[in-house]
């Protein structure tokens, strides 16, 4: 329970200035029950998530087929921007293809742009930028600005933005997960089912809760 | 053709003049400065005076030149209506400086992004400020072909381009234009005609920026602003007003604006707001739902003046505001089960963005081929509709999913029982666990056959598909 004084603070920011607290929007599931607990629901609308994976095989990957799975039930367009060109098709059911634009860029740089023209188009349930195998270095000398700007775009759109990366990158961002499996190869004979079920999801950053208190 | 460059000469006279419309035709100056310092800044052509010269010979000059200072209200607005046309051209803007911005292009198309400039060129012409456009490869020679385009100029080949244009155009300093102009240097072409690093040891790292801006060698990061998130104008009237007609004449301008900017998010105004606050401290309020959602000023000015005509108020307006409320346009009737494009136009147009930055081949819906081949697909063009989902797999999907490496590792294989024990290259490490192999080959039949062994092996705790073909062993990905 908040504090009295900032609940009264938390009103009176409300009534003079109705536009500056944003209420949160819907969330696309992931379907995914670790992340969807820690997410509060699922990818929130509007906002950007980011989810690392620090080691290959901790199961980013596998999440992103599990979310191309459940937006084709859902029947919402998915567009992945694949900065290092590492998505493959065999991995899901051809069915589960039908919604999705895959954008291959050269490089981070393109990748930027791509996400910022397809954020702001408003078609799209979830927009997946997957930045996994560039070097940290590259990574961390992107300017903030690139961010804050994809922040703006997402904006007002009905579009999950999901960042994928190996090392925490967005600032600002509202909820950074970091996925921790291991499975080495014990993992290929395992169901979807089991191994989503045994993610190991951290919340390295997240405000959700928060987020619920400030809509009242 | 990577960027563009919006620029409007005499920015603050044309932002004057757009808010005033009785100063039309009138020779007029902007004054800056106070008491004998003063000295206009921007005179009109009508003045045929030359600025920088003091108040008291300007007027000697031109006896009726009206003198007035900046207005920077109205600089605002005809920033912001600047900007607005050029987000409806790209939404990657920078503005650049008063009155000019300059836009990527990249991944737009050349012949329809020309056809949609030269639109919006008429279009900021109709609505006060004539604007200069130019198209190429660099921000810098945009902004050449800006300052030279009447109204557009688009550059094909740069230096062609730059070698006749005035050396004034590469901003040299007084001292660089002196002693360039003893040397006979006149043009840009000129310039570039010496080496830099003779110009180098002769004027200094000043004199290689010069040249470097001469040869149109500098480019520069853009530094991208956001589109206005809100659709609002507001104006004082000093004093106050009484009539229709100043009001009108206003609320035209900044609802052209407003439908500008709208229409760069690709948005409609669905209702429109308009607060008159009057000089006895009342306000007068009236919301107009428009017959139909949409971004014609003409239509918004027929509803608004509608009400306007028969406005009896208590006080005169000091204070208007005109607010839009924003809605995407309906480009379809739904259905209850319908999954198409909320709006087509939009996804189409980003598609072609795409395709036209990173290549056709780059962008689109993946579908496999018909082979047993791995990683064979192509992309197609995406689908109007997404269809209803196919029945679920017979079998519960199995397996961490993999994430290739294009192009694959090559590495180095130390095999035991021809079973590969450890690895080098790009992955290093022995390997801790194996399965595999498993054989596919196919296309005997043609010249392009194939044959790979395929392994999954783990190394440092994560699995990787290794392949042995004739070109030898590589790694193809990682199991994630």
């Amino acid at each position: 329970m908040p504090h009295p004084t900032i609940t009264a603070l938390r009103s009176l920011v409300d009534t003079r200035f109705p536009v500056a607290t944003r209420k949160p929007g819907g969330a696309v599931a992931t379907g995914v029950a670790a992340i969807d607990n820690a997410l509060g629901g699922g990818l929130p609308t509007g906002r950007l998530t980011e989810i690392t994976s620090p080691h290959p095989g901790s199961g980013g990957q596998l999440l992103l087929c599990q979310l191309l799975l459940t937006m084709r039930a859902a029947r919402q367009r998915v567009a992945l921007v694949d900065a290092m060109d590492g998505f493959t098709p065999e991995s899901v059911p051809d069915d589960a293809l039908r919604h999705l634009v895959w954008v291959r860029p050269k490089g981070l740089s393109d990748a930027l742009v791509a996400t910022d023209v397809l954020v702001r188009d408003g078609n799209y349930g979830l927009v997946a930028l997957d930045l996994r195998g560039i070097a940290e270095r590259e990574l961390q000398s992107t300017p903030k600005g690139v961010w804050h700007r994809l922040h703006r775009a997402a904006e007002d759109q009905p579009t999950a933005v999901l960042v994928q990366t190996t090392v925490g990158l967005v600032p600002a961002v509202l909820h950074r997960l970091e996925l921790r499996s291991n499975v080495g190869l014990a993992g290929l004979r395992r169901t979807w089912t089991e191994l989503l079920a045994g993610l190991t999801v951290e919340t390295v950053r997240g405000r959700y809760r928060q987020a619920e208190e400030l809509a009242g | 053709m990577n960027f563009a460059v919006l620029r409007v000469r005499d920015f603050a006279l044309k932002a004057l003049r757009r808010a005033e419309p009785a100063l039309t035709g009138k020779p007029l100056a902007i004054v800056t400065g106070e008491g004998r310092k003063a000295v206009v800044a921007e005179v009109s052509p009508e003045a045929n005076l030359e600025p920088g010269l003091t108040v008291t010979l300007a007027m000697a000059r031109c006896p009726g030149i009206v003198l007035r200072p900046r207005d920077v209200s109205a600089e605002v607005e005809a920033g912001r209506l600047l900007q607005a046309a050029a987000f409806t051209i790209s939404p990657r803007v920078e503005a650049t400086e008063r009155g000019c911005c300059t836009i990527d292009l990249r991944g737009a198309d050349r012949r329809q992004t020309e056809t949609v400039l030269r639109l919006r060129l008429l279009e900021l012409k109709a609505a006060g400020i004539p604007t200069q456009a130019g198209v190429a490869d660099t921000p810098l020679i945009a902004d050449y072909a800006a300052r030279q385009g009447s109204p557009l100029l688009v550059v094909t080949d740069p230096g062609e381009f730059l070698r006749e244009l005035p050396l004034n155009v590469a901003e040299p300093t007084p001292a660089q234009t002196e002693i360039l102009h003893s040397w006979g240097i006149r043009t840009l072409g000129a310039l570039t005609a010496l080496s830099k690093a003779d110009i180098g040891q002769r004027l200094g790292t000043e004199g290689v920026g010069l040249w470097e801006r001469a040869a149109g060698e500098t480019t520069r990061v853009l530094r991208l602003i956001q589109p206005p998130k809100s659709f609002i104008a507001d104006w004082t009237y000093e004093p106050p007003i009484e009539m229709l007609e100043p009001l009108t004449f206003k609320l035209q301008r900044h609802a052209e604006r407003i439908a500008l900017e709208l229409r760069a998010a690709g948005l409609v105004a669905e209702t429109l707001t308009l607060r008159l606050r009057l000089d006895d401290e009342t306000e007068h309020s009236r919301g107009f739902r428009l017959p139909e959602p949409g971004a014609d000023v003409a239509s918004w000015m027929r509803v608004m003046l509608a009400h306007l005509d028969t406005l009896r108020l208590p006080a005169h307006v000091q204070h208007v505001v005109l607010k839009a409320q924003p809605t995407r346009p309906q480009q379809k009737q739904d259905g209850l089960f319908e999954t198409g494009l909320r709006d087509p136009a939009a996804f189409w147009e980003n598609l072609a963005r795409l395709e036209a930055l990173l290549g056709a081949e780059r962008v689109g819906t993946p579908v496999r081929g018909d082979t047993h081949r791995p990683d064979v697909f192509i992309l197609e063009r995406p689908a109007e509709k997404v269809p209803p989902p196919g029945p679920s797999p017979l079998h519960p999907l199995r397996g961490m999913a993999l994430r290739r490496f294009r192009p694959p590792w090559g590495v180095r294989v130390r095999t035991e029982c021809e079973r590969p024990k450890s690895i080098e290259g790009p992955l290093e490490g022995t390997v801790q666990a194996i399965a595999g192999p498993w054989r596919a080959d196919g296309d005997w039949w043609n010249p392009g056959a194939w044959a790979i062994e395929s392994w999954q092996v783990e190394i440092d705790g994560a699995a990787y598909l290794l392949t042995r073909t004739a070109a030898g062993w590589r790694v193809e990905g990682v199991f994630d």
